[in-house]
């Protein structure tokens, strides 16, 4: 399984994209950015995510929340794609009287189900959703995407708790195992991470998926769920996927390249230099 | 003041199937008639207050109206950044209400006491803020809560409140009461404290000193007008409160004074920028902090004698 050459194309329209805005900007998280792209291009785009583009209200939608805030700039280039929220709303990204920020924010867009950036909040806040749909007898599933390092917070870990107990087999969790925190290695921050084990022994329903494999992450998250349990899709990912010198380098969570790192980014991108000013 | 929260609850879960009470293991005492009547609209979440105000946004942005029930000093200060960026920035239909307001927790020692909460909280914009002192006003907030479309944090006491208030109590607009009129000085309070403060009133009156006493349930948003009338007719003014005199009742007062170049004397009593001494029974931890009747009457005879 892997991804159409089509999509391979739209993945690297939305890298190019990504990269612009951030650099025009002054300040993207790049490479979180980048380790996630092909999982949010999947739900918004290749119809993981049930929802009615004229209607961000609509009671029985799917939720997405993305927990791990500093890909919001992915989300929001993703949602554009996805004819959510304007072109003129990103290419305002940090520009003066800026429509969006760095950050998911509920009330830069009605498609944003939660503010997030704070990390630690998103599955709560999912928890939360899941519980009131499933008082309102909805179908609609409530997706919440962490990222591996965040999983350090512990309130992750109290949502963890309660979603089995609550019998929430509406919610399903993505961990974007991209491996990589701010400073350093998660492995060499706190140990062995066995997610699939942890996650298990807390009482959800594990599957394994690479997150950049489009096809197959959308053959998991369409499967049934006859477990009656929460989900989690441990997907992963490599961060900065798709720009030689970012690629699994923890040095790259908050950074911009310089002049000649530049180079690099705008070749392999298919950047010139002119889309840069 | 718990059980009268918990009837409150019950009569709004009847009217509005939306409304849900949501506890983190440490209830009212009462919870069972809850939820016996209503089983669909009680969750425990057990001991993890933030993921319970978190998930309470999420129910709220659903349609649901979360009241979270749990100690005031678990919400205001472990769940801080999950009423901020859940509840009050993204401005969710969510009520926060914490119970051992002040000192009533007097036993278990400073960890569970509640006497910071309105400073910190009050700095958080969107957030209506709550205070009464009896379980007729406890009734009259909740109700009050529930009529206000956004954030709200409503702290009470638990310790067998005296009541002053009539059965069909309701929150005045702007959240102030006039419990005692008098010309000599003027006394604001919030919460529990009332009692104590009532009875310094006494013996103030008793020494031919006419005090006029208010009761400040909303904290925020605040009477100013009530305050500035009172500076004007009295130019005494004394803050009682069961928390930390920075940043409280005494604080709102001062500034909203000072905010409109109004002068009066204000003496605040309350936690003096500390934590509370001495455990036993709430009544015993109040003498051991100078919040007692007698004391806080003595202090103000000290300022004006």
């Amino acid at each position: 399984m892997a991804n159409t050459q089509q999509e391979e194309l739209e993945l690297q329209e939305l890298r190019k994209q990504i990269f612009i805005t951030g650099y025009k900007g002054g300040m993207a998280h790049l490479a979180s950015c980048y380790s996630c792209l092909e999982m949010l291009y999947a739900l918004y785009v290749k119809g993981i995510l049930n929802y009615d583009p004229k209607n961000p209200h609509w009671q029985e939608r799917d939720r997405f929340i993305l927990s791990k805030g500093h890909a919001g700039l992915a989300l929001y280039c993703v949602m554009q794609r996805a004819g959510l929220i304007r072109e003129e709303a990103v290419t305002s990204y940090l520009q003066e009287e800026s429509l969006i920020g760095g950050e998911p924010c509920m009330r830069d867009s009605p498609w944003v189900e939660a503010t997030t950036g704070s990390l630690g909040h998103g599955l709560s806040m999912g928890l939360g959703i899941a519980t009131a749909l499933k008082l309102n007898h909805s179908s609609a599933k409530v997706y919440v995407m962490l990222g591996d390092g965040e999983c350090e917070e512990g309130t992750v870990w109290e949502a963890a708790m309660t979603a089995p107990a609550f019998g929430l087999d509406a919610l399903v969790a993505i961990l974007d195992c991209n491996r990589i925190q701010k400073m350093d290695f998660v492995e060499k921050t706190i140990g062995a991470a066995n997610w699939s084990e942890r996650f298990t022994s807390f009482g959800w329903q594990v599957d394994e998926v690479d997150g950049h494999d489009m096809e197959a992450f959308q053959a998991v998250l369409t499967k049934e769920n006859h477990s009656a349990k929460p989900r989690l899709i441990l997907a992963h990912t490599v961060k900065g996927k798709g720009v030689s010198i970012m690629e699994d380098n923890p040095n790259w969570h908050f950074k911009l390249p310089g002049r000649k790192e530049r180079k690099i980014f705008t070749q392999e991108l298919g950047i010139t230099e002119a889309e840069l000013v | 003041m718990n059980r009268a929260y918990i009837g409150a609850m019950m009569e709004l879960a009847q009217e509005d199937a939306n409304v849900l009470h949501l506890l983190a293991d440490s209830g009212t005492g009462y919870d069972e008639l809850f939820g016996r009547s209503f089983p669909q609209q009680m969750f425990n979440f057990g001991i993890a207050e933030e993921n319970m105000v978190s998930a309470a946004a999420g129910m709220a942005s659903v349609g649901k109206l979360p009241f979270v029930f749990t100690a005031g000093a678990f919400l205001a200060y472990r769940a801080l950044e999950f009423i901020r960026d859940d509840v009050c920035f993204q401005n969710l239909n969510v009520k926060i209400v914490g119970m051992g307001s002040g000192l009533s927790w007097s036993s278990l020692g400073p960890t569970h006491h509640t006497t910071e909460d309105i400073s910190v909280l009050r700095a958080i914009p969107n957030l209506m803020i709550l205070s009464p002192a009896t379980p007729n006003q406890v009734r009259a907030c909740v109700r009050s809560a529930y009529e206000h479309p956004g954030p709200v944090y409503l702290k009470i006491g638990m310790n067998q409140e005296r009541e002053f208030f009539a059965e069909d109590y309701q929150l005045p607009q702007n959240g102030v009461d006039v419990l005692r009129e008098g010309k000599d000085l003027a006394i604001f309070v919030t919460g529990s404290i009332l009692e104590e403060t009532m009875r310094a009133a006494e013996l103030l009156a008793q020494d031919g000193i006419e005090a006029r006493l208010l009761h400040v349930t909303t904290l925020k948003p605040f009477a100013q007008q009530a305050v500035l009338q009172a500076a004007g007719e009295t130019q005494r003014i004394v803050t009682v409160e069961e928390h930390n005199i920075y940043g409280g009742l005494g604080s709102l007062t001062a500034e909203a004074l000072a905010y409109n170049g109004i002068g009066a004397h204000v003496l605040p009593i309350g936690m003096q920028d500390c934590f509370a001494k001495g455990y036993g029974t709430h009544a015993a931890v109040r003498r051991a902090n100078q919040l007692d009747g007698a004391q806080i009457y003595k202090k103000i005879r000290e300022v004006w004698p």
